[in-house]
Parts: C-alpha cells; structure tokens; sequence
C-alpha cells in the first residue's frame, strides 16, 4: 500500500538527535594516547595518574603540564629533594575535559594501575568529578591547575590538595589591589564578566567575599556571563559599556580572554575603564596575544610568572622549560611541576612500595614545606591544614614593554606583591562556607 | 533607547556571523540532501589558513597591512575549493543517493578525520591574527562604540546573501540548480549533469564555511576545537529557518542574532537559552522551520 506522509518532522528529529549527539561525541575523536613518564611499573615506588586536557581549546595546557611533570623528575633525580630520590612513575591521560570521561580514566588509574596519587585537571568541573573519586577511592588528589575555590573551601575532603593559588588566593589579592586603588582614584563602580560555569561564578563570589572582608564599598553595576568558547563577545563589552563601570573584573581564561581584550581594544572600552584579571589574565599566552600595542588599564596576575620573582629558581624553571620545548611556559607548567615536587616530597617522607601509606602521605602533605619557582628570596611554600591549598605570595602587575622572553613583546611589571598569609580564608569564611554545604566545618 | 541601538547593532553583527557560518550548510544540504557534519571544521581550516597567512604577512613577509584582508579572503577560496572539491570527488561521489542519516555519519566521520589532520597540519598551539581586526579602527555613534571590522561583516554577509540569491535565481546555472533541488531524476533525464552540480555546489559550501572561519579568525583566538563549537549553532539557525533555504538562513540568524542580543543587555543570564528556547518555539509551531516546505514521499 502507498500512502502519502508528512516527512519533513520525522527526519528533522532524527537528524537533530543525531547531530547533537555527535557534536557532543565529536571531542572524544581528538584523544590522544596515554604518556608514561619516570620509572617504569615494575621499578616505580609510587604510581601517579594524571589527567589533563592533551586535545581541544585548552590542549597547551596539557601539553605544558606533562614538560612542567618532565622537568620536575629530571629535577627529582638531580637531586632536588637530597638524596634518594624516590622513583615516580607518572601516567599521563587526556581527559577530554570532560568529567565523565576523566572519572573513568580515573577508575581505570585506581584499578589497573594501582595509583595512590591523582593530579591535574584544567577544568574545576573536571576536578570536582575526580575528587569525588579520590574521596570514595582513597587516592589523593593534587590540584594543579583548576582554581574553583569550593573544592579547597567548600567541599574539601581529606584526600584533596591544591599546589596552586586557587580562586579565593587570586582573588583576595585582587581585592587587596582594588582596594589600594580606591584609595588612589576613588573608583567605585564595578562591574564582572567570566565563564558561566563552577569556575566564573566562584570567582566572583571570592572576589565580593574578600572585598566585604576588607570593607571596599563599592556599586555592583552590572554581572555577565557568556558561555565558555564564546567567540563573539561585541554585545558584551557594548553591554557593559552601558553600565558604565570604572573597573571590570574578569575570570575569561585562555583564548576566551584573548577574544575578549581583542574586540574589547577595537571599541573605546579602554577609554574609561580598566579590565583586571587577578588569576589567569597575566599567563604567557595573553603576554603573547596582546602584542606590541597592549591596551591601557589592564591589571593583571597568573598562577606563575616567568619573570616574577625574580630569583635564580624561577630563572632555572623558565630556562629549563625553554630548553626543553623550544618556547617560554604557560602557568600550567609550574602547576604540574609543583604538583610532582609535592608528591615526591611526600613519598620520600613516608615511604614508597609497600611503604606506601596513603593516610601517612595525606600527614606529610599536611605538613609539607616545599621550594618552589614560584617563591621569593626567603619563603617557602607551605600547606594550609585547614584548606589543604598552598599558601604563597601572589604578585598583580601592569602590562609593560618587555622583550626578554620572546616573541612576547610585553610581560607584566610594576607589581604589587601580597603576603601569602593574607591570602588565607579566614576561619569564619572556611566555617560559614563549609555548614552551608553540610559538611565539617 | 541606546539600550535599544545596542541590541539592534550588536544581534545584527551576531546575525551576519551566524549566517556567514550557516550559509554554506544550508546551501549543501538544500542541493544535496546532505547535513554536513564537517561543515564545522571547514569553518576551522579557513580560520587555520587565515590566521597563518596573515601572521605570516605581519611577521615581516608583507607590506600593505589592508592586503591581510585579500589574504583572509584568499585562504578561505583555496582551503574552501581545494579541500571541498577533494572530498567530494574522493568519498561523497561515491554516497550519493544513500539515506540521509548515513549521510550524517559519514560527515560526522569525516570531521573526525578533518579534526585530527588540522592539529597534524597546524600542531595545538593557539594562533593570533589580530592585526586586521584592529585595522579598521572604530566608530562611534548614539553613545555607543563599535569595532569597524565587525560592521564589515554585516556588509560581507549582505554580499554573500544577495550573491547567492541572485546565482540561483538570476543565472541559467542557478536555474539548473533549482531543477537538481526540485527533482533530481527529472533533471537528469533533461541532461543536466547533476555529478558536476553537486561537486560545485559541495565546493561553494565548503568555501563559505571557509570564509566564515577566515573572517573570525582576526576576532579570535584559533585553537583546536573551533569547527566543533560552531556546527551545533549552524545547526540551530538553519532549523530555525528552514534546511535548505538561503533566505530561511538569513532570517533564522537575524532572529537568533537579536534575540541573543537582546538577552545578552536585558537578562545576561538568560543569553544560551534564548538561542535554543527560539529554536524550540519555532519547531514547535512550524516543524519545518519559517522557510521550509514540508515534503511528501512515497512510502
């Protein structure tokens, strides 16, 4: 029999579901295979799982994180520690940044290559899947990249570390810098645009928490939030135009905030306003994006400089890294690298092979005081019991001509530096926080 | 009211870029049947030979800054032909006719493919060309100041749009098109040779997903990824209008474009659900999208 039927629907909802749940599959084809670096299975002390995004928009972040993991075991068999090197065997995957997949990859860790420690992480979505893992696993967790403060606040476990500044460090130091600005120019409109998702909004949270704490009166003109990869950002900075802010505060990262400053520079936002950027906006890439004719009015800061401080250790870790891979480092290779030295110090405290004790490791990274690139003449890195994050001095600059790591053309200068125990959240903050979650305060 | 010239300036910059984008989709599957799932990462290779040639040209190699704009231009033609034609001649020439949902996994195959060889070709390091954008200056009127270059593409769209309206409907090949869209048997038995149509017509999709790619890459920075954000977009603009139709395109951008923008100044947190909330309400009261035709088939 033949009949006649209204088609078009049909094939519409199936092309749609189709394509939808293709384009939603399309970044597993980017995976690429895992990395094993250090000792191999059979001579290694310790098993470390890393994942970090090696495809995609932020695969530079991966990829500068395994050198950062390569200069850290280079640097552990030199001798870094003392003598006695514990051997490290590191296992790096591609996470897709995804937080299903890194949870699989990370179960797989746990069940196939026996790992006690994870680490990495882009993401905070990511992290925030993987520290559910590591909390029902018992595997500990080193953050070195993802910087949303509710895994280090909020929902922090006993197994869960952070070797970087997170979202409440960076933006504690900005609300220190904001308020120092006041104080000069009697700023008092602010307005705030980041990724809408976990990391954007804990961002502005932090910053209006430390700005309360710190008694900044200010006017909250405006909040906006693009999706992440948002390429077109020209009804945006038009928007915020209108609300006329004399400082704009951003957690963009990456190209997000390239894009962003790129068509933000070719309209008369600068004019008026300043853009500030206290955790990811100074990284490399943007030094290098901004080229000869940075805009006016940035304030900016990263989890690492490659120029601040300026010591013999930074200068090593920078050149090392430059070394190596032919080009000068994103923040994430110091993230990574952090990351290493921390869990190598622990094992070497504890013990590895069948010494290996997990609850023993999470003491020894309680207590862990470490050296870093990332600290100045006569500091050294340490962890906060209470948020189980680093604790370390944080430096905001200005965008000045620089032409010592190219093809940069500028870097950040005129800094202005904080103290690393300012930066702590205050008990009352850590307490309030961690009731509202339901969990030990 | 300036709230208002700002809504009406910024969705019809975002329209332009969305039709830029959705064009070359539309006009494939309106002559071919086919969803080109990898129409996304033709957007990327024309944003990957842009940028390249015009750091190239500003690392020393050129002159005249205004030529950066030829060579966007020309790196969307030949990445856009070159790579468009290859395909169709090695693997869809050889699918044609096939059912449309194996079409869609053959395309989604091959953005697979396209996906991993431009990171083999241009490595997973972000490019700038940010040169051209800033070029052309700003202007400033009702209060409010606009980037210049992304007015441009509100007038290179416009070309776009009105050169394809008059190629199908004003030119003895666009008529023949026509005739391949609306039987395809019937205009071969007449002698059109619909193999040589639909090779072009792939091609001239390809170029304008490679054009619009070239034209955001001084907007942007280019990175591994770009082609699969924007497919789901394209998407959501061609159903929105109607699949197939150039004018249902236009009209689908505009809508979406507006919309966002209007989201975007009035209720910030509200600008990703407007996009697919239209689309949801269009499908809704007009399944085939504002300028679709329902077909019938024989069953």
């Amino acid at each position: 029999m033949r009949s006649l039927i209204r088609l078009c629907p049909g094939v519409f909802g199936r092309l749609a579901a189709t394509l939808v749940a293709a384009a939603g599959l399309s970044a597993a084809a980017e995976a690429e295979a895992r990395v094993e670096l250090g000792a191999s299975a059979a001579e290694a002390e310790v098993s470390i799982g890393c994942m970090y995004p090696m495809s995609g928009r932020a695969a530079i972040y991966g990829r500068d994180s395994a050198a950062g993991i390569k200069l850290a075991l280079a640097d552990i068999q030199a001798g870094a520690l003392g003598p006695r090197a514990p051997k490290l065997r590191v296992i790096v995957e591609d996470d897709r940044s995804k937080a299903a997949y890194a949870v699989r990859i990370a179960e797989d860790f746990v069940r196939q290559d026996k790992v006690k420690f994870f680490c990495g992480m882009v993401s905070s979505g990511v992290a925030q899947a993987v520290s559910e893992v590591a909390r029902a696993q018992k595997v500990i967790l080193v953050g070195t990249d993802h910087a949303s403060s509710r895994l280090t606040i909020d929902a922090l476990h006993r197994y869960y570390f952070r070797v970087t500044n997170d979202s409440w460090i960076s933006n504690a130091a900005g609300a220190r810098y904001l308020a120092e600005l006041q104080r000069e120019t009697g700023w008092k409109r602010v307005a705030f645009i980041g990724p809408d998702y976990d990391y954007g909004h804990a961002s502005w949270s932090d910053l209006r928490e430390s700005l309360q704490l710190l008694g900044v009166s200010y006017d909250n003109v405006g909040e906006f939030w693009p999706r992440l990869y948002e390429p077109d950002y020209s009804a945006y900075i038009s928007a915020i135009a209108a609300t006329k802010p004399d400082i704009v505060v951003t957690a963009l990262w990456g190209g997000d905030f390239i894009a962003f400053l790129r068509q933000a520079a070719s309209t008369s936002f600068f004019d008026s306003i300043q853009l500030a950027n206290f955790d990811t906006g100074g990284n490399y890439e943007v030094m290098l994006a901004l080229g000869s004719n940075p805009p006016p009015g940035l304030i900016l800061s990263a989890r690492h400089h490659n120029n601040w401080p300026d010591t013999e250790r930074n200068r090593a870790f920078v050149a090392a890294f430059h070394a190596s891979e032919g080009r000068y480092p994103t923040y994430a290779a110091a993230g990574a690298y952090s990351g290493i030295m921390a869990i190598a110090s622990a094992v070497k405290t504890v013990g590895g092979g069948r010494k290996a004790d997990v609850e023993a490791m999470v003491e020894a990274l309680e207590n862990l005081r470490l050296k870093l690139p990332k600290d100045p003449d006569g500091f050294t890195s340490y962890i906060d019991k209470t948020t189980h994050q680093i604790v370390q001095p944080l430096a905001i600059g200005r965008v000045v001509p620089n032409t010592d790591f190219p093809p940069a053309k500028v870097m950040l200068g005129e800094w202005r530096v904080y103290t690393a125990e300012d930066l702590i959240p205050p008990p009352e903050v850590v307490r309030r926080r961690r009731a509202a979650m339901g969990a030990k305060p | 009211m300036t709230t208002f010239i700002a809504i009406l300036v910024d969705g019809s910059i975002y329209a332009s870029w969305l039709f830029l984008v959705s064009a070359g989709l539309t006009v494939i599957y309106g002559v071919m049947r086919i969803l080109n799932m990898a129409h996304g990462s033709f957007y990327a290779i024309g944003a990957y030979a842009g940028a390249s040639l015009v750091g190239w040209w500003f690392s020393g190699a050129g002159g005249n800054p205004y030529v950066s704009y030829l060579l966007l231009l020309g790196a969307a033609l030949v990445a856009g032909l070159v790579v468009g034609f290859f395909i169709e001649f090695s693997l869809l020439r050889r699918m044609y006719g096939r059912d449309e949902i194996l079409m869609v996994i053959v395309t989604y195959a091959l953005l697979l493919i396209l996906e991993d060889a431009i990171k083999l070709v241009w490595g997973v390091d972000p490019y700038f060309a940010y040169q051209p954008y800033g070029l052309l200056g700003r202007v400033s009127f009702s209060g409010l100041t606009f980037a210049n270059y992304d007015l441009g593409l509100i007038g290179v769209s416009l070309v776009v749009g009105f050169g394809l309206w008059l190629i199908l409907n004003r030119t003895h090949k666009g008529k023949l098109l026509r005739a391949v869209i609306h039987d395809r048997e019937v205009a071969v038995a007449m002698g059109v040779n619909v193999k040589a149509m639909f090779a072009v017509t792939f091609a001239v999709g390809t170029t304008l997903g490679a054009l619009a790619g070239a034209l955001t890459a001084p907007a942007i920075s280019v990175s591994p990824g770009i082609g699969v954000e924007v497919i789901v977009l394209a998407f959501a603009v061609v159903v929105v209008g109607g699949m197939g139709s150039i004018g249902g395109a236009a009209a689908g951008a505009v809508l979406v474009g507006l919309t966002r923008a209007a989201a975007v100044h009035l209720a910030p947190e509200l600008e990703l659900f407007v996009i697919y909330g239209v689309m949801s309400l269009v499908l809704s009261v007009r399944p085939q999208g504002l300028f679709g035709q329902t077909l019938v088939r024989k069953i």
